[in-house]
């Protein structure tokens, strides 16, 4: 019995009101170029926004927009918090309360991070090419930037002006409209540890203290990171389009997370493509973490990207390059 | 200790060191610099420069290398050559008919060998190939030599100085060629290093093995 198709639907994404300026971090940040390169706006999430509710907002435009009964069409939630609202469960269950669905499965995810959204599709395939399920909801917020670095010190360092919060959200169904043509993830166990949430202080997250948690990367790996954030990305999206039998330069339509603008420099040269054809929203939203996919590819579709449909190329890699993944959609003409 | 004299640096724009840009602005531009991939013109466009790990120790190489003669191996197309009344000039055929002119210069103290060479005349010898060989034990803690290679895009590259030389008006220019050059270097780096290797492995003469025709 051949597998079942599995197409994206669509994406929705939610942003914060909360415009944030360069004026609110360490002096001279709008002018910092290189990795820490500052958008020049992005979002942050108030003190009492859960993730939960920005994921009820973003799917509530989802399913207005592919007339989506959350009842009937979703048998599957995943979710991917980038600071849960919890520390001990995930916020799945609150979410299928708030949105009105009673799924058979629910999966707080908490790895991939940047590219949580190609992993969940593919989790999403796998369940509904192995059981009777037919619908699945992803969804990735990222809510770091105005629950960590817009702490008073915190965001005076300088990697503070690059995160920007926001969420998204996308449908995956057993369906033939824009079917997944190839999905490629990879575990790159070795990078695990060159990230890590700490405080200057050295005290645990989980112990009381007086200094803020932060996020670094490890000091002397930098230029090793950097390298390998380079390298892995084209790879794994050349890797997914031989899968689906095509050349990087077929691609009409990239979308990738978006840690810096150098490192979208770098890997829309390494597949050869124009910078149009590679649709990023950092200068406006900053880095998004894993919820970039979907609110980029939104953003894309709504300025007219693939209006007469094509081959849509999602990409990218999380924290130090621990996880990469790709997947190529030949995205239907709506 | 020294220090740099007061203001002997003064006027002179464009620097980058440590007092005026610190780790962070450092880090800040070379990340800039540093893309995944290269457009070849921007590699090879002005200068070519190729190198290889040979399993011979520098000195054999460097002799084979200074020896003129040597060239008629491992080129693609320089055959024949012969002495010139001029000493150390030689002449022979590239490429079919196309005499060639060369000229070389070898320092033993400091490992390099120049071919200087031109086409069609030897009164301006200005395609010039310069190799340095390295002992690979100094650089990359092995037995053997490294040999780096490098060409310069002379303007004659861009048109022949000397039109009226040429015998044959089928004839492609030399410097037409130069965006092939990376690969064509290569190919003859790699026959380079099978001659050196394959001789030195088996204890045969050095060679370069030549004889009157």
């Amino acid at each position: 019995m051949s597998k079942k198709t599995v197409s994206l639907m669509g994406v929705a994404s939610y942003l914060p009101e909360k415009i944030v300026t360069n004026d609110f971090f360490a002096p001279g940040a709008g002018t910092r170029r290189g990795m820490f390169t500052a958008p020049t706006t992005r979002r942050h999430v108030d003190r009492d926004e859960t993730g939960a509710e920005m994921i009820a907002k973003a799917s509530t435009r989802l399913f207005a927009k592919l007339a989506l009964d959350p009842i009937r069409d979703v048998d599957i939630l995943f979710t991917n918090v980038a600071v849960p609202d919890q520390a001990f469960t995930g916020c799945g269950a609150e979410v299928a309360h708030r949105i009105g669905c009673r799924p058979r499965w629910i999966i707080d995810l908490h790895n991939t991070g940047c590219v949580a959204f190609i992993y969940m599709m593919d989790l999403a395939r796998i369940i509904m090419q192995s059981t009777d399920a037919r619908g699945a909801l992803l969804c990735t917020v990222q809510n770091a930037a105005g629950r960590v670095f817009s702490d008073p010190e915190v965001r005076l360092k300088s990697q503070a002006p690059v995160p920007g919060d926001g969420c998204g959200v996308g449908y995956v169904a057993v369906s033939d409209v824009s079917p997944i043509q190839s999905l490629v993830h990879r575990c790159q166990p070795e990078f695990a540890s060159d990230m890590s949430a700490s405080a200057d202080d050295g005290r645990r997250y989980w112990q009381s203290g007086t200094s803020p948690i932060s996020i670094r990367f490890t000091d002397d790996r930098v230029a090793s990171i950097i390298e390998r954030g380079n390298r892995i990305v084209p790879e794994i999206i050349k890797e997914a389009c031989t899968d689906a039998d095509i050349r990087p330069r077929d691609i009409q339509l990239l979308v990738t997370n978006q840690p810096n603008p150098i490192f979208l420099r770098n890997w829309r040269e390494a597949l050869e493509l124009p910078k149009e054809v590679h649709h990023d929203t950092f200068d406006m939203y900053g880095n998004l973490f894993g919820a970039g996919i979907p609110i980029n590819l939104e953003h894309a579709l709504a300025q007219g990207k693939l209006a007469g449909g094509g081959v849509l190329a999602l990409g990218g890699f999380s924290h130090a390059g621990d996880y990469t993944a790709a997947a190529i959609i030949r995205w239907a003409a709506p | 200790m020294k220090i740099i004299e007061a203001g002997a640096l003064q006027g002179i724009e464009g620097l980058v060191r440590c007092e005026e840009f610190d780790r962070e602005a450092l880090g800040e531009r070379i990340t800039e610099m540093t893309h995944t991939v290269y457009p070849h013109e921007q590699v090879y466009g002005p200068y070519c420069t190729i190198h290889a790990h040979i399993e011979c120790p520098p000195e054999k190489v460097f002799a084979y290398m200074a020896n003129p003669f040597c060239l008629i191996e491992w080129t693609y197309s320089v055959r024949e050559l012969v002495a010139t009344s001029r000493p150390d000039l030689y002449v022979g055929v590239d490429s079919g008919k196309t005499p060639i002119y060369c000229k070389t210069v070898s320092h033993p103290g400091a490992l390099t060998v120049d071919y200087h060479c031109a086409w069609d005349q030897g009164d301006d010898l200005w395609m010039i190939y310069l190799n340095r060989i390295v002992p690979a034990e100094t650089v990359l803690k092995r037995p053997g030599s490294v040999v780096i290679w490098t060409n310069c895009r002379h303007p004659y590259y861009a048109k022949n100085p000397f039109p009226a030389l040429v015998k044959d008006p089928k004839r492609e220019w030399v410097g037409d060629w130069w965006p092939l050059f990376y690969a064509g270097h290569s190919i003859e780096l790699s026959n380079l290093k099978a001659i050196l290797e394959h001789r030195h492995r088996h204890g045969l003469p050095m060679g370069p093995r030549v004889e009157e025709a």
